[in-house]
């Protein structure tokens, strides 16, 4: 789809808005989508939906206002709260929205496969899920598959008109065999991506594995996380403390560290908008900025933090086109889009260690200090390349920054968890507490 | 796949609002505004089992409409496999509790400012980031369903939060207050809320760590509240029980815990999960799930209480527009009849744990966690020295056991539940209650 059309809707709210403040931005996505949950191993509800979306930011002397609605057609009382917002909020440097830049013209958002979404596909999907779980001696408790496009465009009062059309995939399923429960999933922009008979049999593995654990001592233990684990512990953290506007106020732990080593020297972690099977893949941010490549840290070293303009424009900072939709009513505010946890690559998983495929409670972690304490989900003693002995139960009480500091190493594969990728990740010497 | 050209059920659930916010940041009005919504959930019950549209931008007031959404609805019901039976259910909607003050009634900048006074009361000593959040949401559902049952309410849920941040030699530690009600604006005489929040932060600036362990272990009631919902309430739900993925399946009738336990959900108290009818237009009644040990009662929808039976409809909820699951309401521990002296002396040493960072549960497994704001260790039956980073985990069947202490001063507190990626408010309580052999979390 070309970048750039033109927008009847957005060409109306920006006319009427530029006769009442200095600068608009009209945001809208459209799309329909179909999905389908499982109870145990049936197709219990099937979905179709149909959602719209319409984020206004206007900005006046300063002053920022949004406001954002799923009905289009209410789009003046939707501009009239936004500048009516912008009244309210405090005036800010502000250096102005982006004009049209050139793009990348090569990043690959939506899947031919997809489009449209049959029930047909989502049943194939569930199928390949419920063969493969049949490899192993669990029963299917839930799960489900969906899948759905949307057309996501951009305008503003300086002449950016972009548009991209987006696809994705999703599946996932859960197993229990007595009191061990596995769950796997898959979510991507492309259905080549997914794997839904892996899905299935990884989720049965899991269930089936884990049955008659035995106990574990409290003590220091060579662990493995998964990515799954590595991720939901990094999102709740890690996150949080590179955006450029929790640095600015205050609340970042890596505030004061920029160019230090802060991690093992072997990781590198950055955002790479354009990687390949990121579900964040885009050729421009929220606000319309060129979307680009950069390090948050290079050998351990940190180098830099995300920030959106507004950030950028009030600390003398520059933009990393880092803005997302996820601010109240679809406002942009600063993510990531693709998080890549990236350094050198071993068999992390030949010498003994305890593998821990998910972690209950990762939420709950101390955002500002990166303390945790979390139950493992089907902790398993590895050694050699192979899963041997299940453990029953565990607490697993760290710190995120300290665990970046001292890594034993990355496992070989990547995986897509979310707006992260990332390998599994070797921690040597962490606490477990068990009996 | 199975065709039919009319659905055995339907019902449409149309939900209309306003979300207002406001956020201060270090002083700075960051944001502040309304956004709205308009949304609808339309669910067919075909030969076997729900198709269901959820659709933005739903007109209620026209037929063609309505007929293309049934019939998408019914069309995509062809794929389920699973027969849906619903059991029979009353109708009858509660009254929503009357505002106090409508917060439709002060504008914007009052809101503005009163908030602003509750973010500069945390600017105390050795605070270096404040920040206070505003939120307001009023709607309008309308339900209807092919058995000629009809329910419409509005309602009004507001509240805040005020975060301090501490900071001394390198050093951080954040404290948070937060208040949510349907009983009306709550911004007014809050000041003191700020200052709690900072107080907190700049005392866990010398808190201690705990190396972690079994151990006697009180929760205050904010956090017994949290393992009533997480432990017991989650696992009740019908849907879980229904397709095995609950460690209380088939439980019903047995002594699950000590015989101090009662544990309910209420949707119809004046609470903060407050619903006058559930999202299937169901009427809400309170619900025993545990009654002095003994697994009384599930948590149900129509659906679920058709096929696993022992409990009550009543229990479905939804965020907005999207698909009806059983959930929790109003959760709570019954008052019991002992005092905090006593708890405390009984418990001699162990720990305190005070608020809650959140929760989760794996209800197949039939293990939780939660996590504490802060606690204090006990020696000799006397509060000691504060510590942080406190978590606690367990198996849900062991602790109910293990719970030997019910105090008697109860109170409920609001916050959000999500499940299938839906979220809605909640109030979860308790007494302070003693555990023994918790095992308590730390990184020391």
């Amino acid at each position: 789809m070309p970048e750039r059309e033109p927008d009847t809707l957005a060409d109306l709210i920006i006319r009427c808005g530029m006769e009442m403040v200095e600068e608009v931005e009209v945001f809208t996505a459209t799309g329909t989508g179909i999905s389908a949950d499982l109870k145990r191993s049936v197709i219990g509800v099937a979905e179709v939906s149909r959602h719209h979306a319409l984020g206004i930011r206007v900005i006046d002397r300063g002053h920022t206002g949004t406001s954002g609605t799923d009905y289009p057609s209410r789009w003046e009382e939707c501009l009239r709260a936004a500048i009516a917002s912008a009244r309210l909020t405090g005036a800010q440097k502000w250096e102005g929205l982006p004009e049209p830049a050139p793009l990348r013209g090569d990043i690959p958002s939506s899947d031919p496969d997809l489009v449209p979404p049959e029930p047909a596909l989502i049943c194939r999907l569930i199928d390949g899920m419920l063969e493969g779980a049949s490899a192993h001696e669990a029963e299917v408790t839930g799960g489900g598959a969906g899948a759905g496009i949307s057309e996501v465009r951009l305008a503003n009062s300086h002449g950016i008109r972009y548009a991209r059309e987006q696809t994705h995939v999703s599946v996932s399923l859960e197993a229990i065999n007595g009191q061990s429960t596995g769950y796997e999933f898959g979510t991507s922009v492309f259905l080549s991506d997914i794997d839904p008979m892996k899905v299935g049999e990884q989720a049965a593995f899991f269930a089936s594995h884990s049955v008659d654990g035995v106990e574990i001592r409290t003590g220091e233990y060579d662990i493995i996380l998964s990515p799954i684990a590595a991720a939901s512990l990094l999102s709740h953290v890690l996150l949080p403390a590179l955006s450029g506007r929790n640095v600015k106020a205050g609340r970042s732990y890596l505030a004061d560290k920029l160019g230090e080593e802060c991690m093992d020297e072997s990781l590198s972690i950055y955002d790479d908008p354009f990687a390949p099977g990121g579900i964040g893949c885009t050729a421009w941010d929220a606000e319309g900025m060129p979307a680009k490549r950069f390090d948050f840290v290079k050998n351990g070293v940190l180098e830099c933090f995300a920030y959106d303009l507004k950030t950028a424009y009030r600390y003398d900072e520059v933009s990393t086109a880092s803005a997302v939709r996820s601010g109240a009513g679809g406002a942009p505010v600063i993510g990531v889009h693709n998080l890549v946890i990236d350094g050198e690559r071993s068999a992390i998983d030949d010498e003994p260690a305890i593998y821990i495929h998910d972690v209950v409670g990762a939420h709950t972690a101390n955002q500002l200090t990166g303390d945790f304490s979390v139950e493992v989900s089907n902790p398993i003693r590895v050694e050699g390349g192979e899963f041997g002995e299940p453990v029953r139960k565990a607490m697993y009480a760290g710190n995120v920054f300290e665990m970046l500091r001292e890594t034993g190493g990355l496992g070989s594969e990547n995986r897509v968890v979310g707006r992260m990728i990332l390998p599994a990740i070797r921690l040597n010497k962490q606490h477990i507490i068990g009996n | 796949m199975i065709s039919m050209t009319a659905p055995r059920y339907f019902d449409i659930r149309c939900v209309r609002g306003e979300v207002t916010h406001i956020d201060i940041d270090n002083g700075v009005v960051e944001s502040a505004g309304t956004s709205f919504f308009d949304s609808a959930v339309i669910r067919a019950l075909g030969a076997k089992g729900w198709g269901v549209a959820t659709l933005d931008s739903y007109d209620p007031s026209s037929s063609p409409e309505q007929d293309a959404a049934l019939a998408s609805a019914l069309k995509v019901s062809a794929v389920t496999g699973e027969r849906v039976d619903l059991a029979p259910a009353t109708h009858t909607i509660l009254p929503v509790p009357p505002l106090r003050e409508d917060p439709a009634d002060v504008d914007l900048d009052e809101k503005t400012r009163l908030l602003s006074e509750i973010e500069q009361s945390a600017r105390i000593p050795s605070v270096v980031s404040t920040r206070a959040r505003y939120s307001e949401s009023m709607i309008d559902v309308i339900f209807m369903d092919s058995s000629g049952n009809e329910a419409s309410y509005g309602i009004t849920r507001s509240g805040f939060s005020v975060l301090a941040v501490a900071s001394r030699n390198g050093v951080m530690q954040m404290g948070q207050e937060r208040e949510h009600s349907i009983t009306g604006f709550s911004l007014r005489h809050q000041q003191e809320m700020g200052r709690k929040a900072a107080e907190t932060a700049v005392a866990l600036l010398d808190a201690g760590s705990i190396k972690g362990g079994e151990m006697r272990a009180v929760l205050d009631p904010e956090l017994a509240g949290v393992f009533a919902h997480e432990a017991v309430g989650h696992a009740s739900e019908g849907d879980l029980v229904k397709d095995g993925a609950s460690v209380l399946k088939g439980k019903i009738g047995e002594v699950i815990g000590s015989e101090l336990v009662t544990i309910v959900d209420d949707p119809g108290l004046p609470e903060y999960g407050f619903e006058p009818v559930d999202a299937e237009g169901v009427s809400v009644k309170r619900t025993e799930i545990i009654k002095n040990g003994v697994l009384r009662s599930y948590l149900h929808s129509r659906e679920t209480l058709a096929a696993v039976g022992d409990g009550d409809a009543g229990h479905a909820r939804a965020e907005g527009g999207a698909t009806p699951l059983v959930r929790m309401s109003n959760t709570f521990i019954e008052s019991g009849d002992t005092d905090m002296d006593e708890i405390m002396e009984c418990c001699r040493n162990g720990i305190l744990l005070k608020g809650s960072r959140g929760g989760q549960v794996d209800t197949g497994r039939g293990i939780f966690q939660f996590n504490a704001e802060y606690g204090y260790l006990i020696r000799d039956g006397e509060s000691a020295g504060m510590v942080k980073d406190v978590s606690l985990s367990g198996e849900i069947l062991r602790t109910l056991h293990s719970i030997v202490m019910v105090g008697r001063d109860k109170k409920m507190h609001p916050g959000f539940c999500g499940k299938g990626g839906q979220s809605v408010p909640v109030s979860d309580g308790a007494p302070h209650i003693l555990l023994y052999d918790a095992m308590v979390g730390g990184h020391a």
